[in-house]
């Protein structure tokens, strides 16, 4: 019932602090989240994608991830710094459509926070709660080390529940992945994001 | 569960996300402030929900029953009188489990917020959630018509998962029990293995 009350709490919100104000209530909330799961360490890539299968890590609070192990991202040197990581389902879509079912229509302060979002700070939120999890994952990612370096996080690519996707043109750069690869993803999966060793020198970054 | 089978089980995540979003408003606004903000996200949600006419009683408990009804949109109801309605599971529940499994002790600003409640609204809420739980139930009943009359709601008591009780004490227990129809060893009954137990009466 929360979640569902969650769009009500931030219509009135919109009316107190605007729609700016929610957004960074939203980031700050990831940052809370994030500062709270604690930190994780592993061993080596294989042990941090079979603990994201199993969903033992601090990402799997979202839901289901997979790992997608055929396509890891490669340093300058050709070692294996980082790999794509994606979700069937957007975790709020099970909010949407109890939403919808429970309301009759979702409120358009979801909307209005998307778009600030998508304007002034990162055009890749297909829902309000995209503000939230694409930091919560950017924090999580400081507090889990792979062979003993922190990762990195890189929101890539969204698929709202209506049909509209989103690829971030500056991350798939970041992480030099192909924009077609990504978008090909989105076909089976809602959400895609990659995760990379802090500070790896990544081959064909720009 | 809700009967509608469209109508997908709770999501935890976001509830977890809620509950954060909620502490850091207390951070800024207080515990009043907070308790303002509960109420009115309920009553707004409430208000968003379609009205309801039900022609008889009888029928309004049907759709109670059945999770027709806007008030049973969210939780199981189980009608134990004619006015006593009960919760098995607490709509809350499983957002709660989540919470302590991934991110640990629920903060103390969700007790707090439910002890002003129970200071300055009615004695009923054990945590912040039952602040929602109560607002949303007394405005979408304020919305629903059985035959001529509108319908009142009142809680009678609230079980948390913990196992946390908060029911009114002396002549207002009293009272809430006579009207529902229930006995006090009744209501002792029902709490074993509830969340909530609840009136609705005409007004």
């Amino acid at each position: 019932m929360i979640d569902v009350a969650l769009a009500s709490l931030i219509e009135d919100m919109i009316q107190k602090a605007g729609a700016d104000g929610v957004v960074e209530f939203w980031q700050r909330v990831g940052d809370n989240l994030a500062s709270r799961m604690g930190k994780e360490a592993y061993l080596g890539w294989t042990s941090f994608n079979v603990a994201v299968r199993e969903g033992r890590t601090a990402f799997s609070i979202e839901g289901d991830v997979t790992p997608l192990t055929d396509m890891a991202i490669t340093d300058v040197d050709g070692d294996v710094v980082g790999y794509l990581y994606a979700m069937r389902q957007c975790c709020y879509v099970p909010t949407i459509f109890r939403t919808r079912f429970a309301v009759g229509r979702m409120s358009p302060a979801d909307k209005a926070v998307t778009d600030e979002y998508n304007e002034n700070v990162h055009n890749i939120a297909v829902c309000n709660f995209c503000v939230f999890h694409e930091r919560f994952r950017e924090e999580i990612a400081k507090n889990v080390t792979v062979s003993g370096n922190p990762l990195a996080c890189f929101l890539l690519a969204t698929r709202g529940w209506s049909g509209e996707a989103k690829i971030s043109s500056k991350n798939v750069v970041q992480v030099n992945i192909n924009e077609d690869h990504v978008r090909a993803l989105l076909r089976n999966y809602e959400c895609v994001y990659a995760l990379v060793l802090r500070g790896g020198r990544i081959k064909g970054e720009r | 569960m809700p009967a509608d089978a469209r109508m997908q089980d709770s999501n935890p995540f976001v509830e977890i996300a809620t509950h954060l979003f909620l502490e850091d408003l207390s951070g800024k606004v207080g515990v009043s402030g907070l308790n303002n903000y509960l109420v009115s996200l309920a009553k707004n949600l409430a208000t968003a929900m379609p009205q309801e006419e039900y022609a008889s009683w009888p029928e309004f408990l049907a759709a109670l029953r059945d999770g027709q009804s806007i008030l049973s949109t969210f939780e199981e109801v189980r009608p134990v009188t004619d006015r006593c309605m009960s919760t098995l599971r607490s709509p809350f529940e499983r957002g709660w489990r989540e919470y302590a499994k991934r991110v640990g002790v629920f903060a103390p600003v969700h007790r707090e917020v439910a002890e002003y409640y129970n200071h300055k609204v009615r004695p009923a809420a054990v945590t912040s959630v039952h602040i929602v739980l109560h607002t949303f139930r007394e405005a979408a009943a304020a919305r629903i018509h059985v035959g001529s009359q509108g319908v009142h709601y009142e809680p009678v008591a609230a079980a948390w998962v913990d196992g946390t009780v908060q029911v009114p004490e002396g002549p207002k227990l009293e009272s809430l029990l006579k009207r529902a129809g229930i006995s006090r060893t009744r209501l002792g009954m029902l709490l074993r293995n509830h969340s909530d137990v609840w009136l609705l009466e005409p007004v």
